[in-house]
């Protein structure tokens, strides 16, 4: 099975640094970048199986970002991370199709476990299109 | 009053499974036609040894008449049954007409503000042009004002899109991605979410979760969907200070339930029918679409689940969602 690989987007850069790190230590390709812009642009040059993003974000937001993610590679999975919990852009995030929504802060395992179930979700999609059973 | 709404439910997959048409019971009238028949004419026979030729067949022509009289009304059920059939099915088509018309007024409705905006301001472009002189490049005004109304268009043309993105989203067949979920868990993530903005409104949330729930294998983000908007919906059902009660349990072997209580302001009993059709909104307009619960009921029944209402003006609402625990498609 290829590296499990996460990009973390967040624009405090002392959260990321740490998220970084600390995935790292668990044996996840972990890569951070600080803005919606700059994980656009990543994700057209390298392959993440999870995108966990932060909402609010100066710039391109959480959600704008998420549009775009999902509308130029579907199968990548998002969690969306927040310290201002807001309900409509909850909302809105699972609608947009996100895979959660997650207050900051959150415990490390318990983020692990989302991620985890991801990327298997990312999976079992990629398995459903190579059978080809999308197709009624 | 309660409103149950299953996977073969009506809106918002506009799939009208007809309630199954009563067996008329034919073979249940027939049985007692034949008793009341056979009755008098068995009763010939002793009446015939005991009381003369004369009693049994006034007994014989009873069960002559009552096997007539009987063979007429069963006649006639069956007639009316036949008619109930097809009043039934008129029913049903005429209410699959009534909601299709209703979808669609609604789309018509929601287009057409933004179109009309659209139309005012293209209107208002046209004028800048001509005042700024049939030669010039520039209208009236200098770029300014002429670019706000690009932005307005822009916004307008986003809502439109917005909306029929909405819609696609229940068309579509997009089947579920099954994973196994923890159920409580997965609540009490969107609990939290809710919790803060709740408690802003002296709402309290309580907790009624059974311990030792089976893992459910549902999609995780479509039930989280459904759950945020319930309780979203419960949140603001109270007007301030009340109580959202979440409880889950097991129900029966293979599923299991979860419920959204709330002390809001209830719903009434004519709306009670319309809550899970598209479209339908008690809210001011701009403030919601009216697709929320339209959406739930569509994910549920693609989950293999059930979804039903119920509501007391005043006290408040009770949601429950019934889903299966082991589904057979599952395996993925």
């Amino acid at each position: 099975m290829s590296e499990f690989r996460v990009l973390i987007v967040d624009d405090e850069i002392d959260f990321l640094e740490t998220l970084v790190k600390r995935l790292k230590k668990r044996k996840l390709d972990a890569v951070g970048v600080a803005s919606g812009e700059k994980a656009l642009d990543i994700l057209d040059r390298e392959r993440f199986d999870v995108v966990i993003l932060d909402v609010r974000m100066p710039g391109l937001d959480g959600i704008e970002t998420l549009k775009e993610i999902k509308r130029r590679t579907p199968l990548t999975e998002v969690i969306m991370l927040t310290g201002h919990a807001s309900v409509e852009s909850g909302m809105q995030g699972m609608q947009l199709g996100a895979f959660d929504y997650v207050i900051k802060p959150a415990g490390i395992d318990d983020l692990i476990e989302k991620l985890n179930q991801a990327r298997e979700r990312k999976l079992l999609h990629e398995e459903r299109i190579r059978s080809g059973r999308n197709v009624p | 009053m309660r409103k149950e709404s299953g996977p073969a439910g009506t809106c918002p997959d506009i799939d009208f499974t007809p309630y199954p048409i009563e067996e008329p019971g034919q073979s249940r009238l027939r049985l007692f036609q034949a008793l009341i028949t056979l009755l008098p004419a068995a009763l010939a026979i002793p009446l015939f040894l005991c009381a003369g030729p004369i009693y049994a067949l006034l007994a014989l022509s009873v069960a002559a008449v009552s096997f007539m009289v009987a063979g007429y009304y069963i006649g006639r059920i069956a007639r009316a049954n036949e008619q109930k059939c097809k009043l039934d099915l008129q029913l049903i088509q005429s209410q699959k007409l009534a909601a299709i018309g209703e979808l669609s007024s609604g789309i018509a409705h929601e287009i057409n503000n933004p179109l009309a905006i659209i139309g005012q301001e293209v209107e208002w472009m046209k004028h800048l042009m001509k005042e700024g002189g049939c030669g010039s490049n520039t209208p009236v005004g200098g770029m300014s004002e002429f670019n706000e109304s690009l932005i307005e268009i822009g916004r307008q043309v986003d809502r439109c899109r917005e909306i029929t993105h909405k819609l696609l989203d229940f068309a579509r067949k997009k089947e579920p991605l099954i994973q196994a979920v923890d159920m409580n868990r997965l609540i009490e993530d969107m609990a939290k979410l809710v919790e803060k903005e709740a408690r802003q409104r002296n709402v309290l949330i309580e907790r009624n979760y059974q311990a030792d729930l089976p893992l459910v294998r549902t999609d995780p983000p479509l039930l989280r969907q459904v759950v945020l908007n319930l309780l979203n919906n419960a949140n603001w059902a109270i007007e301030d200070r009340g109580v959202i009660t979440i409880s889950t349990m097991r129900a029966g072997k293979n599923a299991v339930e979860f419920m959204v209580s709330d002390t809001g302001c209830g719903i009434p009993p004519e709306n009670l029918d319309k809550i899970f059709d598209p479209f339908f909104t008690t809210k001011p307009p701009g403030k919601g679409t009216g697709l929320g619960l339209s959406i739930c009921h569509g994910i549920i029944s693609k989950l293999g689940g059930s979804i039903s209402v119920d509501s007391e003006v005043g006290k408040g609402t009770t949601f429950t969602v019934h889903l299966p625990a082991e589904t057979t498609k599952g395996k993925n």
